[in-house]
């Protein structure tokens, strides 16, 4: 009988650096005050993107790394500066399937089902802090494909804000490279998009008119009246740069601005949890949405 | 159920009870899983791992494994039993002889697809329990483990009959348990129940196997049910699904489970659910990776 059983220790893999105890109060730092979560799998990004930060705030440890950014005098800049390099290339079309596959399969039967009680035919959209573009012109492309089948004999409108004027412009403009694109099948670039300078592709005019792009600061109650009657908000990855307080605010903004039935869509990592009881989670494979559950079906999205 | 069919399903799996490639150790390890914790030798335990020495591997491989935590390599029984404790250790044995049990070429169903959402459904068991302080987490992972321990019996008891229900399953997007009911005239839970009870498993496990589909009718007192139930729903949002009836949104606070589940664990209802979620996603590749490399391959 054997009672030793050798076998083959697999690799762990990564450098130490990723494995230092500090990292995971980095990682419950950052999730605190910007809603934005790392798993543990998804660790190594945050450690990447703490050590690019190292290197430009010329910190010598992870641990000095953690002080400066839990010391009341660098905090909130420091903060922001490693928010931008987590959420550093992120963007891209069709950056999140799983967003899209909810919606084809759920999301947009159950509006277009409830709007259509309601003796409407239109549906209106938000993506709110569009940034430069992407997120717009993906739900453009995929509402547009939607025309053809389910939303036929529908109209729908997609609002795109953003506070920032130069983001708006690129936005405007629609010219994306290889690695914007590189989540963009032939079939969509063959009928959404024409040649631009360069490898670079444009947006196709008959697209872009499909959106209407605004300045906007979330933060802007007066303005934030405005927007109503959206059937879908999108706020992706632009609330971890809020504190609790005005995170709260927007998020009632968003869940006034929403028709009842309505959906509310976060970046992948990021939770309204202590920010706002008043949406429903919903989870859908490989994503969760926040509904505004009508008062008539208090058990949600469940058929 | 009809009694001519109950009969025939209680012969079919009495068959499965005596197969020849019943592993010598599983009915010892049926012992001491009814056992308390504190009346069982750590020797004992050790001896029944070390009896066969592809489960002996198989077994250090999971103990090693993202699943029970990659920081505490071992690569000795004792050591990986020390570490664990008793009761994970007897759930890792549990699944390698399991495994064991039916080879891969005998299945109806895909076994990495089974394997995946069982150990999946396991390890979100048991961290959803310790997450919501429910008293006994290990029960939950043995609990997660087993309750589909049904479609085992039925790929293999019904091996003519179950590739037609799985098939309609994934065309139709029915639940599994209807589309066996309508089929087969049973579901995975009350063959799973036969066989479980033959086993003498522990009897809350074998509620849930029997129950984790019928929250509305299963015995309330057993917080293991609703506790797997929503562990086995979360699993398919999370990529460890069986690929039917997933089309579908849901609010895990609405649903019965969760009623019935606050009542036993009020930290429920401070869960951080999207957190959790997210966490649970993290270990799919780390599943996927040892079923790959543990239970697919037929045992040499």
């Amino acid at each position: 009988m054997a009672i030793e059983v050798q076998i083959a220790s697999p690799s762990t893999g990564e450098g130490e650096n990723s494995n230092d105890p500090v990292y995971l109060r980095i990682r419950d730092l950052v999730y605190q005050t910007c809603g934005i979560y790392h798993a543990e799998e998804k660790l190594y990004l945050l450690s990447g993107a703490c050590r690019r930060r190292m290197t430009g705030s010329k910190t010598a440890s992870p641990k000095d790394y953690f002080n400066l950014l839990s010391s009341p005098g660098t905090r909130d800049a420091e903060l922001r500066e490693l928010l931008n390099e987590i959420t550093i290339g992120e963007t891209c079309l069709f950056r999140s399937q799983p967003q899209l596959n909810a919606l084809h399969n759920v999301i947009l039967p159950e509006l277009v089902a409830l709007r259509s009680k309601m003796g409407m035919r239109r549906l209106r959209f938000w993506s709110a802090g569009c940034s430069t573009g992407e997120e717009p012109y993906t739900l453009a492309m995929f509402l547009s494909e939607e025309s053809e089948a389910l939303l036929k004999g529908w109209t729908f409108e997609i609002a795109a804000t953003d506070l920032n004027d130069r983001s708006l412009e690129t936005a405007k403009a629609g010219i994306y490279g290889s690695y914007a694109l590189r989540n963009t099948s032939d079939y969509f670039k063959r009928k959404y998009f024409r040649a631009a300078e360069g490898d670079k592709l444009q947006v196709n005019s008959d697209l872009k008119s499909r959106i209407s792009f605004s300045r906007l600061n979330l933060n802007d109650d007066s303005k934030m009246l405005f927007m109503k009657g959206m059937d879908l908000i999108f706020c992706c990855n632009v609330l971890i740069y809020f504190d609790v307080a005005s995170k709260r605010r927007v998020v009632q903004h968003f869940f006034a601005n929403l028709m009842s039935g309505g959906y509310f869509f976060l970046g992948h990592s990021e939770s309204l949890y202590q920010v706002s009881d008043q949406f429903h989670l919903i989870h859908l494979p490989g994503t969760t949405a926040y509904r505004k559950v009508p008062p008539e079906s208090p058990a949600g999205a469940k058929k | 159920m009809n009694t001519a069919l109950q009969t025939d399903l209680q012969k079919r799996v009495k068959r499965m009870r005596k197969l020849p490639s019943s592993p010598a150790v599983l009915d010892p390890l049926l012992k001491l899983l009814r056992r308390p914790s504190d009346q069982i030798d750590l020797k004992e335990v050790v001896e029944l791992v070390s009896y066969d020495n592809t489960i002996a591997a198989q077994c250090l491989r999971i103990a090693n494994s993202p699943l029970f935590g990659r920081s505490r390599m071992t690569d000795s029984i004792q050591a990986a039993v020390l570490s664990l404790g008793i009761r994970r250790i007897e759930v890792i044995l549990l699944s390698c002889c399991l495994q064991q049990l039916i080879p891969s070429d005998k299945w109806a169903a895909d076994p990495a697809v089974f394997w995946k959402h069982s150990l999946g459904c396991a390890m979100v068991s048991r961290e959803f329990a310790g997450r919501i302080d429910y008293s006994d987490p290990e029960r939950a992972y043995l609990a997660g483990l087993l309750h589909d321990l049904g479609i085992l019996v039925n790929s293999f008891a019904y091996a003519e009959e179950y590739p037609r229900v799985l098939d309609e399953a994934v065309k139709t997007g029915a639940p599994l348990h209807q589309v066996e009911e309508s089929i087969l005239g049973f579901s995975h839970c009350a063959s799973g129940k036969i066989l479980a009870s033959a086993w003498q498993i522990p009897s809350p496990i074998v509620e849930v196997i029997e129950w984790h589909h019928d929250i509305e009718h299963a015995p309330e007192e057993n917080p293991l049910i609703p506790l797997v139930h929503l562990s086995d729903q979360l699993c398919r949002f999370c990529g460890m699904g069986y690929g039917y009836d997933e089309w579908h949104g849901i609010e895990f606070a609405a649903s019965p489970a969760w009623a019935v589940l606050a009542r036993y664990c009020p930290r429920l209802a401070n869960i951080d659910l999207v957190r959790f979620t997210l966490d649970m996603e993290s270990c799919v590749e780390g599943i996927s990776q040892l079923v790959e490399t543990v239970f697919t391959s037929r045992a040499a």
